[in-house]
């Protein structure tokens, strides 16, 4: 974590946080499935002022050929921040942080994606995050779940990406931007809703094991109720805008 | 689209331009439903997107602080670049930025540049030492064709809706960056023989060159582009000219609707 522990007070004096919300209260989640035309699948996720896209392309024939797994398909993810995302501007093309979440993120979709399914094949995944005010890696995961059930493509469940965290000694559900910075801890993870599995796990900071199961329980309240959201976007696209 | 007959999609275009007809049923001038939205993106001082058809388009300004070059201690410096990721389409791959989006955002720099609407000197804060820096980014998330188009109005209503962050560099107060005017693209594409304005996915991959015009306020040129391969006359040229000269009037419109709010 940047910053220092307690140099920025991050809690009111009642206990709520800078921006009003309770400990255990997510920022407001909208979604929306198929937004882009040229995509097999896709669909767009605010999460508080975080906006992200993802694009799936597939399942379509994997080269170059050693990429190709003879007894299932590969799931190839791109996570990407536009160089208009953050208040600085961040110059064009990869680096190794979204090099890391490209690669855990695929590893947590291919752990959900009936992948066996489509033998040689690939499929696309792209995340383009259009703005960024912490927790995108997991707002990009949500998106991604979304867009490859626009596609079509079966999957074993969903896969809502939340995080939870520590500012001032506090567990606290999804961790604004100042949060991340001066917090103490970040714990996102990757939720099956239905069967209540993890696919996606990464962490920072400094949790006792009590403060561990605090937030993983404030997670799994949060992945519930993003599902819902999930799965209302999609019936409006389908079910012809009955939620 | 699959790419595995454009042949017998050329085919098809051809016969359909003999009819006068387009393969989406469009007049030859008759271009898509265009929508504009500014001031869309949180983290940008400046934002539009842009959806022509099935083509989506995001273009997003941020600022920064730089020292001005030797030769010109009064200017500030605008950038404008394009960015085709794979996210836009089956056929584009990640990698290096490619021929066509360096074309893209070259094309989209020029219009802004040489109609003049940003002047350089007013990006001044100490000459000799610190000046703006402009850079518009955009971001092609859906290409179901003429992205061109999409990506010059998207910059420049991105860049008219733009706020100078002064106050987070500690340079004075933030104020609106200074715009004065709104070059607008208009694209052209032969298509069974023939230019067709605002070319959809088919068309372009069943059609052959492409002529991007720039225009002024005042209906001036700032810019012009040939694309791929094939040839054509001067007076197919005025042809579209004079529909160029309509259609960036109609656009620069709506971008005056959209900065009324």
């Amino acid at each position: 974590m940047m910053g220092g522990y307690g140099d920025v007070q991050l809690l009111n004096d009642d206990g709520s946080r800078l921006d009003g919300r309770k400990v255990d209260e997510m920022r407001p989640v909208s979604i929306e499935a198929g937004v882009l035309p040229a995509a097999d699948g896709s669909a767009m996720v605010t999460h508080g002022l975080n906006v992200a896209v993802a694009a799936v392309y597939g399942p379509m024939e994997a080269h170059p050929r050693k990429i190709q797994r003879q007894d299932r398909a590969v799931i190839d993810v791109r996570y990407n921040m536009a160089p208009f995302s953050t208040s600085d501007r961040i110059r064009p093309g990869f680096n190794r942080r979204s090099r890391e979440i490209s690669k855990v993120t695929a590893e947590a979709l291919e752990s959900v994606v009936l992948v066996e399914r489509y033998p040689r094949s690939k499929i696309r995944v792209e995340i383009e995050i259009l703005a960024a005010e912490a927790g995108t890696r997991c707002v990009g995961i949500t998106a991604a779940a979304v867009a490859l059930a626009d596609a079509g493509i079966p999957m074993r469940d969903m896969i809502v990406g939340v995080a939870s965290g520590k500012i001032e000694d506090t567990v606290v559900l999804d961790l604004d931007k100042a949060e991340d910075n001066y917090g103490q801890a970040d714990l996102p993870v990757g939720i099956l809703p239905n069967t209540g599995e993890i696919a996606f796990l990464q962490m920072d900071g400094d949790l006792s094991p009590d403060e561990f199961d605090l937030a993983m329980e404030y997670n799994f309240k949060a992945a519930k109720e993003i599902h819902g959201i999930m799965v209302d976007a999609l019936k409006r696209k389908y079910d012809g805008g009955e939620a | 689209m699959v790419e595995l007959v454009p042949a017998l999609l050329r085919q098809e275009l051809a016969r359909l331009a003999e009819e006068d007809n387009r393969i989406d049923g469009r007049g030859r001038w008759d271009a898509r439903d265009v929508s504009l939205e500014t001031d869309c993106l949180y983290n940008a001082e400046g934002s539009a997107k842009v959806v022509i058809g099935g083509t989506v388009v995001y273009a997003g300004v941020k600022f920064e602080l730089r020292t001005p070059w030797p030769d010109r201690p009064t200017q500030g410096s605008l950038m404008c670049g394009a960015e085709l990721r794979p996210v836009a389409g089956r056929k584009y791959e990640p990698g290096p930025p490619s021929p066509q989006s360096i074309e893209l955002g070259r094309v989209v720099d020029r219009g802004i540049r040489e109609s003049g609407c940003i002047d350089m000197e007013s990006l001044c804060i100490v000459p000799g030492e610190k000046v703006w820096g402009v850079m518009i980014d955009i971001h092609v998330l859906s290409d179901q064709g003429n992205i061109f188009d999409a990506c010059g109005l998207a910059a420049i209503a991105a860049l008219r809706t733009a706020v100078v962050p002064a106050e987070r560099f500690d340079v004075g107060e933030d104020h609106k960056l200074l715009v004065n005017g709104t070059p607008i693209m208009a694209s052209f594409t032969r298509v069974g023989g023939r230019f067709v304005l605002d070319a959809n996915e088919e068309e372009e991959l069943g059609g052959d060159e492409r002529i991007h015009i720039t225009l002024g306020d005042e209906g001036h040129l700032h810019s012009l582009q040939k694309g791929l391969k094939g040839v054509f006359t001067p007076a197919e040229f005025a042809e579209i000219f004079d529909v160029a000269q309509k259609r960036c009037v109609e656009l620069r419109k709506l971008v005056a609707e959209k900065e009324g709010n």
